[in-house]
Formats: C-alpha cells, sequence, structure tokens
C-alpha cells in the first residue's frame, strides 16, 4: 500500500536514531555519576544537589555528598530533577498484534512478537518509562507468556529485563463469546490440563512410551535430569494429580508445561478482568487452582465494585488506564464519576497504573491525574515506580533510587508531575540512551519540522505494529480489530417502534 | 363506484339513524352503580336511551311504555375514550414521501378490521385515529366510533410532527432547524388545514418525542397561537407549567405494567398543575387494555380517581374535540355505554357488554 | 445483590458531585476567596477575593475575606472557560443536508439542553461555549454562544444568537456527496465532491449575494446572512484544518475584499486550524483569529493535517489571536483545562493560555463585553480550582454560573 513506503522510512529513521543514542560512555568501565539538582529517589527524603554513582548498571552510591570515582563518566546537571525511571506494570503495545487466534495457547511467547523498532518503545523512552512488562491482549481465555523489557535496544535480548516474566489469563468478556461460554472454557483450561496429567501417569503406569518418544520427537534432551526426573505436583491447588513423580518432566507435552509451572506456582498469573462479575470468576478460578499468591489482577469497566472481594483476597491490582469511571444514574439521568485508584486506595489494596498513551498521557500523566482526584502525592508516584516493581518481582531491581538496584535514572526539566516538564536523559543500567535534544522525533512533534524521512502528513497506519508491509487481508484484519473493542450495550428497544424515541 | 358512494354515505351518516340491529328503540339500563362524566357514582341509577342517544338518566326515571329494560348487576359508565391510534390501517398511515401531505386519515381505514372488535371488547367506544409521524405533515386525524363504522369527525386535528421521525438523511427536511422553518412559512399564507388551524378553527395535534421537543412545540403554538395536545413526550409534565401557557393538552402513550415511575410522575405533575391530559391507544401495536391499565398505574401512584377516569372518557373526549357528543352519560350525548362487572378503573372488572349508538354491539362470553 | 450494595457503597465513598443545572442551582451573593486569582485582564492576585451580585462580578479584590457559609474557598479561581469549538449538537439532525449552503438556519433550533454534554461541560469549567451545526454543509449556518448552565432552556441560556456564520472548507462538506452514475437516487448526487468544488460554492454564495444587492431577484435563501458576512457584521468561522484548505479561507477572504464587485470587509475565524503553524504570515496579513482544536499525541488530526505541539506558542508569538478548544471531551486527558496544558508544554506561557481559553474566545465570538475575565460587572462565571489550573495534578472543584452555584467545592468529592 502506498504509504508503507514511508512508513517503513519513518521506522528505519526511529532506528537510526535509536543507533546514535548508543551508549556513548561505555567506554570506561561501565561507571557513570549523576549530578542533579534535586534527587528524588522515592525511598525517603528527597535530596538537594544529590549524586547517583551507577557502576556496572547497579547504583552503587546515592546521597548528598556522595564521592564520585576519579574515573567514571560525570552527567551534571543541576537545573535536573534526576528520578527512578517510570515502571509500565502491564502492556499489550510494541507487538506485531496483541492477540492470536487460539483461546488457550499458553505456549506462545510475546518474545516472538515484540517488535523492537516499533514507536511505542521510543514514545515510553521519551516518556521516561525504563521497565514495561509485555504481554498478550485480553482476546483469549489463556493466552502466551509475557516478558519484561527495556526499551531500548535493536534486538530483543538486548530489550530483555526478564522473559517468561507471567502467563495471561482472562476471565472478562471475549468479543464473540458470552460470559458462560468464557467461563466455561476457563475451567476447562484447567480441567483439560488435569485429565491431560492424569492420562500421562496412568500411561506411564502402562507402560506406554508415546509421550517419550512425542518429547524426544521434539528434539528435547532426554538425558538431562531437569527432563529424565520426575516431581510431585506442587503448589496449592484444590486438585492434585496423584503419582505425577513417575512421570519424567521432559515428557510434559510443551503445550501443557506452562500451565501446569502456573499451577505449580512458579509463573506468575495476570488475570484480566473487563467488570465486577469477571471478578467473581478470577477468585474462583484462583481459589481453586492455588493461584493466590502469584496473581495480579488487571482491572478494567467496573471491577472495582468488587473492590471488597479484591481487597479480602489480597490481591494485587493493575488499574484501567481510564481512572475516573463514568455511569449514568438510572432514575435522573445524571453522571455519577467514581475515582478508581481511591478506591482501592481506601481499602488498602495494592495498585499500578498504566499508562493512557504511550508518549501524551504516559505513567506521569495517570499519576498527576491522581492527585488531582485527591490522592497523595507518595501513593500516586508509588503507583507508577515502586508498586509496578514490587508486582513484577522487580522490587529489588528497580523503582526507585537506592544502592544495589538497577541504575535506571531520569533527567527531568522540572518536576516529574508538572506539565511543562519533559525528560531529558534517560540512563538506563548504567547507559546514557536517551537525549533529547538529539531526539529527532521530538523534534518534529514538537515543530511540525519536516524530516525527509520521518513520519510524513496525511493518513496513515498505526503507530507501533504497522500491517501494511504484511498484506493481511481486509476481513482478518477486521475480526482482530473487532477482538480489541469492548462490546457496547445493547440499547432499550424504543416504546415507539413506529414513532420517536424516549427522552 | 356507486358502491362506494353509498357506503360512503352510510358511513358518515348522523345519529339518529334507525337501529339497524335488533335492541328496541327505547331502552333503559338499570345499573348497581352509574359512574357519571365527572369520576362520581350514582347508586342504583338509570339511563334511557331513544334513537342511539341518552335521553335521561338519574336516580329515577321513568320507564316508558314498550321501552326494553336491562338490569346490570355491576356499573355502567360511557365508553371509553382513546386518543392516537392507527386501528384499521397502520401502514396506510405512515407516509413520509413528502413533508407535508394533505391527507385524511378517514378516508384511509378499514372499519371491519378486526383492530375495532378488540377495542369494543376493551370497553373503548371512540377513537382518535391520526396519521403517522414520519412527515412533517402527516394530514389530519379522524374520530370514528369502534363499531358501526361512523365517523364522528372527519378532520379532527391537524397532525404536526416536531419528532425527529419527521426528518429523514435522504429527503427534506433532514434537520429540526429546516423542519421548523418550513412550518413557519406554511402558515404564513395557509392553506387548507392549516388555515384552519392558524385560524383557531382546528386543533393541531403535535407529535414530540422529547422534553426539547416539547419546548419547540410551546415556542411554535405560543407564537403562532395555535391550540390543541401534545402526544409522545413521556416526561411532559417536568415542562407543565409552560404547556399550561401555551394552553396545551398532553396525551399520553399507553403505559406498560413496568412502565418507568418517573413517566407515571410526570402525570401526576400535570395533573398537579391542572393540564389537561389524555392516554392514547397506539393500536395495533398496544393492546387495546393497555388504556385502563395506564390509569390504573397512575391510580397506584396517587392521581385523583375522578381524574383518572375522565382521563379515559370525558376529557379524553374533550381534548379530541367530541365532548359534547360522547365520553360521559348527559343527555343528549350519544349513547355509548359499557358495563362492567365493577369499577373499570379496578384491573379485576370486566367488559360485560358494550354499547355503540344505543346499539349493543359486544356481549362477553359467560366463562 | 451483593455487588450493588458495595457499588453503593463505593458510591457514595468515592463519587464526584456532578454538577445542577435544573435552575435548582442555589443563588446567593457567592464570596470566592482564593489563594490565586488569575483574572485574564491583565492581573493576577495573590490571596484574592471575587464577590458575586446577583448574576454579576460585584467586586475583584486583593486580601482574603470571609463571609461565613457563603464563602467558597479555593487554591485558583478563573473565569469560567469559553470553549468556541465545543461541537456539541444534535449530529445530522442539525444540519439540512437537502442544501449545500443553509445560511439562513440557526443550529440553536436544533439543540436540546437536556443533553448531558452540557452538563459534563460545565463539570470540567467550561462555563461558555459557541455552538454550532456539524460541517456536513458548506455553509452550516448560524452558530451561537451560549452558556453550558442554567435554566434547561436554550433560549435562556443563548448570550448571543447569530454570533458567526458557520462554515467548513476541506473535504469534509463534500463527505457523502457522489456524482450521479446513471441516475441521481438522492440529493446527495451533486456537488460538492471535491475541495475545488467546495471552494466553488463559497466564492458562488459571495458573488450571488453581492450580485443581490443590486438585483433583488438574485436573492437566495441565506443571501441575507452571506451579505452581513460578506460586510462584517456576521463573522465568518470557517473550519480548515490543512494547510491547503488554510491557505483557501485566506485567500478567499482576501478576494472578497479585493474584488470590487465584492468590496467586503469580512472578518476570518479559522477553525481546527492544525497546520496553521506552518504559513503564519498569511494569518497575520490577513488578520485572521485562529481556535486550534485538540492537541493530539503524535500530532496526526483530522482530514490528514498534522498539528506540531508548538502552534500555540508560535502563533502567539507572530500576533496571530489563538483560543484552543477541546471538542467536547471532558476526560482527564481531553479536557479544554489539559488543552491549555499542552500548549504550555508547547512554549506557551500561563498568562497567554489562560488567556487562549478565556479572553480570546469570547473576543473572537464577540462577547467579551459579557464573558471572559473576572471583571466588575461582567457575568459571574467563575471556576475554582484545586491547584494551578492547567496542571494534570488539577482539576475544577467548583463552578459559579451567572451567579449560579452549579459545582459546589465544599461537598466532599
Amino acid at each position: 500500500m502506498k504509504t508503507s513506503m514511508f512508513t517503513n522510512l519513518a521506522r528505519f529513521c526511529a532506528l537510526a536514531a535509536l543507533v546514535s543514542f548508543a551508549p556513548a560512555l561505555q567506554a570506561s568501565g561501565g561507571k557513570i555519576v549523576i549530578k542533579a539538582g534535586r534527587v528524588i529517589t522515592q525511598a525517603g527524603a528527597d535530596i538537594q544537589n544529590g549524586v547517583i554513582v551507577i557502576e556496572n548498571g547497579r547504583i552503587s552510591a546515592v546521597g548528598p555528598d556522595t564521592k564520585a570515582p576519579w574515573d567514571a563518566d560525570v552527567l551534571e546537571h543541576p537545573e535536573l530533577v534526576a528520578f527512578p525511571g517510570y515502571v509500565e506494570a502491564h502492556s499489550n503495545r510494541g507487538m506485531d498484534r496483541p492477540n492470536e487466534n487460539i483461546e488457550v495457547a499458553p505456549f506462545l511467547d510475546v518474545r516472538d512478537s515484540i517488535d523492537p523498532i516499533s514507536f511505542y518503545f521510543e514514545d515510553s523512552l521519551r516518556a521516561g518509562v525504563t521497565t514495561i512488562n509485555i504481554q498478550q491482549g485480553n482476546s483469549c481465555v489463556i493466552g502466551g507468556q509475557g516478558m519484561i523489557v527495556k526499551p531500548f535496544g535493536i534486538t530483543i535480548e538486548q530489550m530483555a529485563v526478564r522473559t517468561q516474566s507471567g502467563i495471561k489469563v482472562v476471565a472478562g468478556l471475549r468479543p464473540g463469546a458470552s460470559r458462560a461460554t468464557q467461563a466455561q472454557a476457563l475451567r476447562r483450561a484447567f480441567g483439560d490440563l488435569r485429565r491431560y496429567l492424569e492420562k500421562l501417569v496412568q500411561d506411564t503406569r502402562d507402560g506406554k512410551d508415546s509421550a517419550r518418544r512425542e518429547a524426544l520427537f521434539q528434539g528435547k534432551d532426554m538425558d538431562k535430569d531437569e527432563n529424565k526426573k520426575g516431581r510431585a505436583m506442587e503448589g496449592s491447588a484444590t486438585w492434585k494429580v496423584k503419582d505425577l513423580e513417575i512421570v519424567p518432566r521432559g515428557e510434559i507435552d510443551d503445550k501443557q508445561e506452562p500451565l501446569l509451572r502456573m499451577i505449580e506456582g512458579k509463573l506468575p498469573v495476570f488475570l484480566y478482568c473487563d467488570s465486577a462479575t469477571s471478578v467473581g470468576l478470577a477468585l474462583e478460578v484462583i481459589r481453586e487452582n492455588g493461584l493466590a499468591a502469584t496473581t495480579t489482577l488487571v482491572l478494567e469497566g467496573d471491577s472495582w465494585k468488587a473492590a471488597d472481594q479484591i481487597a479480602a483476597a489480597n490481591l494485587p491490582v493493575i488499574l484501567s488506564p481510564n481512572l475516573v469511571y463514568t455511569e449514568r444514574e438510572p432514575v435522573t439521568g445524571k453522571e455519577i464519576q467514581t475515582f478508581v485508584p481511591g478506591v482501592f486506595d481506601k481499602k488498602n489494596v495494592r495498585f499500578a497504573l498504566q499508562s493512557l498513551t504511550p508518549s501524551a498521557q504516559s505513567l506521569w500523566f495517570q499519576a498527576a491525574t491522581c492527585v488531582a482526584w485527591g490522592l497523595e502525592r507518595k501513593k500516586a508516584l508509588d503507583a507508577v515506580t515502586r508498586t509496578p516493581a514490587e508486582i513484577l518481582k522487580l522490587g529489588k531491581r528497580v523503582g526507585s533510587l537506592e544502592a544495589g538496584k538497577d541504575g535506571n535514572v531520569l533527567l527531568l526539566s522540572g518536576d516529574p508531575l508538572a506539565v511543562k516538564t519533559s525528560v531529558q536523559y534517560v540512563v538506563l543500567e548504567g547507559n546514557l540512551v536517551y537525549d533529547r535534544s538529539k531526539d529527532v522525533r521530538v523534534k518534529h512533534l514538537l515543530e511540525g519540522v519536516e524530516q525527509n524521512n520521518a513520519a510524513p502528513t496525511g493518513a496513515q497506519a498505526t503507530d507501533d505494529g504497522d500491517d501494511d508491509h504484511k498484506k493481511v487481508p481486509d476481513e482478518i484484519q477486521k475480526k482482530h480489530d473487532a477482538g480489541e473493542k469492548k462490546d457496547e450495550p445493547k440499547k432499550d428497544e424504543d416504546k415507539h417502534d413506529h414513532g420517536g424515541k424516549k427522552d | 363506484m356507486l358502491t362506494a358512494i353509498l357506503t360512503a354515505c352510510a358511513l358518515l351518516s348522523g345519529p339518529g339513524a334507525t337501529p339497524a340491529k335488533g335492541e328496541p328503540r327505547v331502552l333503559v339500563v338499570r345499573a348497581e352503580k352509574l359512574l357519571l362524566g365527572d369520576g362520581t357514582t350514582l347508586d342504583a341509577g338509570a339511563v334511557l336511551i331513544e334513537d342511539g342517544r341518552i335521553r335521561a338518566f338519574g336516580k329515577d326515571v321513568d320507564v316508558p311504555a314498550g321501552a326494553g329494560v336491562i338490569t346490570h348487576p355491576g356499573w355502567v359508565s360511557a365508553g371509553l375514550v382513546a386518543l392516537h391510534a392507527y386501528a384499521g390501517a397502520p401502514e396506510e398511515l405512515r407516509d413520509s414521501s413528502r413533508p407535508v401531505l394533505d391527507g385524511k386519515v378517514a378516508w384511509a381505514f378499514d372499519p371491519a378490521h378486526s383492530d375495532f372488535a378488540d377495542a369494543v371488547a376493551a370497553g373503548i367506544t371512540t377513537l382518535v385515529l391520526v396519521p403517522q409521524r414520519n412527515a412533517l405533515s402527516g394530514g389530519s386525524s379522524a374520530v370514528v366510533k369502534t363499531a358501526g363504522a361512523r365517523v364522528l369527525t372527519e378532520q379532527a386535528q391537524l397532525s404536526l410532527s416536531f419528532s425527529a421521525a419527521a426528518l429523514a438523511p435522504n429527503r427534506y427536511p433532514t434537520s429540526f432547524g429546516s423542519a421548523m422553518a418550513e412550518l413557519e412559512q406554511r402558515f404564513e399564507k395557509p392553506q387548507g388545514a392549516f388555515a384552519r388551524a392558524k385560524s383557531g378553527e382546528l386543533p393541531v395535534l403535535f407529535e414530540a418525542d422529547s422534553r426539547e421537543d416539547v419546548q419547540r412545540v410551546v415556542a411554535f403554538a405560543k407564537r403562532l397561537k395555535l391550540r390543541g395536545a401534545v402526544y409522545g413526550a413521556d416526561w411532559i409534565g417536568e415542562l407543565a407549567e409552560s404547556v399550561n401557557e401555551a394552553h396545551l393538552a398532553a396525551i399520553f402513550a399507553p403505559f406498560d405494567p413496568g412502565e418507568e415511575r418517573r413517566t407515571i410522575q410526570s402525570v401526576l405533575k400535570l395533573a398537579k398543575s391542572g393540564t389537561a391530559f389524555g392516554f392514547g391507544l397506539d393500536s395495533p401495536w398496544k393492546s387495546p387494555e393497555s388504556l385502563r391499565l395506564s390509569a390504573a398505574l397512575c391510580l397506584r401512584e396517587g392521581l385523583d380517581r375522578k381524574l383518572a377516569w375522565r382521563s379515559l372518557s370525558s376529557q379524553a373526549a374533550e381534548i379530541a374535540g367530541v365532548g359534547e357528543r360522547v365520553g360521559r352519560i348527559e343527555k343528549g350525548h350519544d349513547a355509548d355505554l359499557v358495563l362492567w362487572s365493577g369499577d373499570p378503573l379496578d384491573l379485576k372488572s370486566r367488559v360485560d357488554a358494550v354499547f355503540v349508538d344505543g346499539q349493543r354491539v359486544y356481549e362477553a362470553k359467560k366463562p | 445483590m451483593n455487588l450493588s450494595l458495595i457499588a453503593l457503597l463505593c458510591c457514595t465513598a468515592q463519587t464526584a458531585q456532578q454538577p445542577k443545572t435544573q435552575g435548582d442551582a442555589p443563588r446567593k451573593n457567592w464570596v470566592v476567596s482564593a489563594e490565586r486569582v488569575y483574572t485574564a485582564a491583565g492581573r493576577s492576585l495573590e490571596h484574592g477575593t471575587v464577590v458575586v451580585q446577583g448574576a454579576k462580578i460585584g467586586m475583584v479584590s486583593s486580601g482574603s475575606e470571609d463571609n461565613g457559609p457563603e464563602t467558597l474557598a479555593c487554591y485558583a479561581v478563573t473565569p469560567g472557560l469559553v470553549d468556541a469549538s465545543v461541537r456539541i449538537n444534535s449530529g445530522a439532525l442539525s444540519v439540512e443536508q437537502s442544501r449545500e449552503e443553509t445560511p439562513e438556519l440557526r443550529v440553536t433550533d436544533t439543540l436540546s439542553a437536556y443533553d448531558i454534554a452540557w452538563d459534563a461541560q460545565a463539570g470540567s469549567g467550561v462555563t461558555c461555549v459557541l455552538a454550532a451545526a456539524p460541517d456536513l454543509n458548506v455553509i452550516g449556518g448560524l452558530a451561537a454562544v451560549l452558556k453550558t448552565a442554567g435554566e434547561p432552556s436554550i433560549e435562556k441560556r443563548t448570550v448571543k444568537n447569530d454570533a458567526v456564520l458557520r462554515g467548513a472548507i476541506g473535504s469534509q462538506p463534500s463527505r457523502g456527496n457522489h456524482p450521479a452514475f446513471g441516475r441521481p437516487t438522492d440529493f446527495y448526487s451533486r456537488r460538492p465532491t471535491t475541495r475545488m468544488g467546495v471552494e466553488w460554492e463559497w466564492r458562488k454564495s459571495f458573488y450571488e449575494a453581492a450580485a443581490s444587492r443590486k438585483d433583488p431577484a438574485r436573492a437566495f435563501k441565506g443571501s441575507t446572512q452571506v451579505l452581513a458576512a460578506l460586510d462584517g457584521k456576521l463573522t465568518l468561522d470557517i473550519q480548515a484544518w490543512t494547510t491547503q484548505d488554510i491557505r483557501t479561507a485566506v485567500f478567499l477572504k482576501e478576494e472578497l475584499e479585493k474584488e470590487p464587485q465584492l468590496g467586503g470587509k469580512p472578518r476570518l475565524v479559522i477553525d481546527a486550524a492544525a497546520e496553521a503553524w506552518k504559513e503564519p504570515e498569511l494569518l497575520v496579513r490577513s488578520h485572521t483569529s485562529i481556535v486550534l482544536p485538540p492537541f493530539p499525541e503524535d500530532g496526526r488530526t483530522d482530514d490528514g493535517a498534522f498539528m506540531a505541539w508548538n502552534t500555540a506558542a508560535l502563533l502567539v508569538e507572530q500576533g496571530v489571536p489563538i483560543a484552543l478548544s477541546a471538542h467536547g471531551d471532558t476526560s482527564p486527558a481531553g479536557r479544554l483545562s489539559m488543552q491549555a496544558g499542552y500548549a504550555m508544554q508547547g512554549g506557551l506561557d500561563f498568562d497567554q493560555a489562560l488567556a487562549a481559553v478565556t479572553i480570546n474566545p469570547a473576543r473572537m465570538l464577540g462577547v467579551e463585553d459579557r464573558v471572559g475575565s473576572l471583571e466588575v460587572g461582567k457575568d459571574a462565571d467563575l471556576v475554582l480550582w484545586n491547584g494551578e489550573p492547567f496542571q494534570a495534578t488539577s482539576r475544577v472543584i467548583g463552578v459559579i454560573v451567572d451567579g449560579a452555584l452549579v459545582l459546589d467545592p465544599r461537598t466532599k468529592q
């Protein structure tokens, strides 16, 4: 299609921009010192004229009088504010497509779908997001495994922070299915796993070796200990498969193995609920399959109405980007607005925020909106740094500027929540990966400066994962796109069928 | 052709025609309770009918020699008057080919249609047939009897539609603004029904849906000094004051059992401010039984009993412009009576028999 | 059911109060006491007071006052915001599409005061708007300036009827029209189907209207309004997103002025001028005012236009009068006050941003004698904030329209 050439050129430009950010400071043994007029550590009081020392990718010291090693590169900006990189607890952007057609597909991995030069990562970096948990989208029953990345790198390996960071489970309504069907499919997925394992045990007892032959055919090294040995079923599910230890682990099919890992509490779960109704289903699934310790709920719609139950189950939540939920009072027709984070804060439920858009309304904007609606500034900032870090089990690595944590530091032109503030520099694991003055696309966005191969004016394909060059038939594209839209509630049939509408 | 003319003559024949069926010319109907036009009741009352008209009523009514006598162990009232129906010809009344149509509904309906029999069986003796609201003006409404194929008023109201249904994307007018402008223009040098409406002779039936439609109706009616009634806006009661200022009446679409409380409250608001109101039938889409149901729901919400009764009978007749002919047990009125098993506002009551123009047109089968 | 009880509790605990608009808003002589009073009339006060008298502003002064229960305290108070392109109407039902030009039709005949969109506007601090028909026609008709709260009557809320003559240049008016292949099926088989057709309709209207001055037989429905626009008595409000359309609008204005048979003195406001940043000098030399559309995240807007984030700052620098608009959005990210914030991100300073959402649009719409700033004698339209007005960390906690308290800052929110 006509626009694909331009878009490809734009993508190459973005790529080139990325490459141009290539850390110029690596040569000095990985030591960098950042001096800022104000250091917001997110771990105690702000430090005036603070110093952050990063060695080998980790912060080795933060303080007002910290001595800088003589051989370190120094980034000295008394006019700027240092802040920890934001942590995006859950996102399904940055992939070529967020969903697959298969309902239960735990064997999929977003690693195979992430597009490193997607504009999404560039936008995230510009907005100061340095850790992103990419998960599959919501049009599935059990989706693939996710991955935590940093938005910098040309290859996925370079971007990786942690692979197989969690699995996506959907209790919410999927387009094309009713709630009853979705619930049934979800329960059946676990039921299928159980039946599969029981059959495997029985087959092993009967001396059948088809599973072993299949494993070998799939290329597994059955001599390795981890494949050769069997293990009793672990975890706290209400059901257990007896004698699972007689089955060598390697014989468990790759398609079922991630589910078993999830049941055994070894694979974190991100459970999506689109409404309060689906929260009930979610809690039931969690209870039956022993997932309480490893699950984070990803909420949408009016799920907040079930906040009491969520609080009782002691689960952390990731909130919908729409922080203010609006509904109409049935009798008077007046709008009722509910500030959702406030509901969870009152019930002491740990919550993380999602960005609304990759750059203009990124995590800083969401935290600022929370402050506007009365949430304490500290809690708002935690919800975009420390709490998502903890939820992602990276609490020891990101979310604040403390010794021992990753050297992910932002240098901001002002207070993080002020509207005029922009990210001037980003240091990622000790490397300077972003310099706003060299950001080619910012100039374009801000001033409309025409680039030869920048994103041109005119109708464009979407930001990330554009499909033009893939030549997907329209009908299939539409089906996928439809998967991302929420169903609109049906309007009541009007009384005057032959006449007008109700007031 | 000749048959058509004769039929037309028969249809338009006035009262006092020779009774076609086997009811005596003079008839006395005695009732346990007589429900009068103002909503009061008379114990052990009677009605004297002669040549299809009511000649006398009261506690003591002389029974002339040769008169038939019916003693009814229940209530007797005037027949119900339902406003705004499409009975007998719903599809004949929908025309959006032009913004202003000059038709008369009286020419379009089939009096033998079963819709009328259904209405009779529910105690309704007078119906206002209206054009549908898909044109700026669908034509003129007609007042008809539900039995005997009689047209009481050939041109009862000029229908003007202020509803979004009058607009269409593929023909003029497509917007409210131009619709209003078109109507204003039509009234500038009015002809036919528009002239009669402007002079105050012919009331207008304003079709509306929402409160903002009612606001436009009120402004228009005041500006052009038109009189009439507004149909279709459930929450019109919330604008009772301005409706009164424009001297308009309100007609409600028939209620469902689960009708929104706010709509019923709207009726009460109108009653409180003294605005005249009645109920439409919307047949054949709604059952004729919904007429009594609508009144009963309002009663339950606190509407004055007498007002509720009047809205189904005498007041509705006034809104339809036939208040001097039907709607009340009154000397000189058409002998349209319903014999009930009890209070018609009580939904437990059944229709036992119906008289239209002095003829027994319906008798309920004994269970 | 358990969940609905929870819902009710959650609702009462955390809901924001919704603005009153049904004429039941209490009206007293309110005293607003704020740490910052931003008047949009040249001065800002620290620790100031604004006193409402009836429906007008009675006093603006330094120093805090406490008038007991009628004192409303807040961090900042500004004039009610004015949105010159709010785009709230009845959709296609607001436009007569059987003709391409309907200059005589008023959009107010098609609006509903019961639309909850007005309540949402008032709740987000926008107290005064320009209501116009959607741009489905080349010339859509007469637009009006309305208040967003008050008695539920469009008539009573109207500040100025026939404030501007609304129309559009670009691809929008021609969408839906198609050439007649074979037999025309409906009246959409007509011109214009292209931009040049749209421009032809504009010029035809003006030339025909001008001709009707001498020859009344050439008058047409709406020619009076077109003449009024030509003579500068009625401001022209033309939507033009892209550079080519902005140029067309400006050149049209200049043609109206220069052509001897037209001899016009038109006043031009261009709405949704997303690409105004490309040729500001055109706007300066033609004395055109600009209403900017909402800032898009990636710069891409309607009609294929690209809006640079520094557009507002650039135009102000060049001396072009600008106003910002939100196109009806009241969400945290899209509301008018956030548009001002985005403009500040693009380089506008606070006072300029404030002007762009208050006095500037008021002036463009010809209602600056009544709204747009906190000055004695003007309408008492005030917005109370819980922080600095255009920050993402602030929002509207109180609104007064025509002296009536529409959103009460004292209720728990």
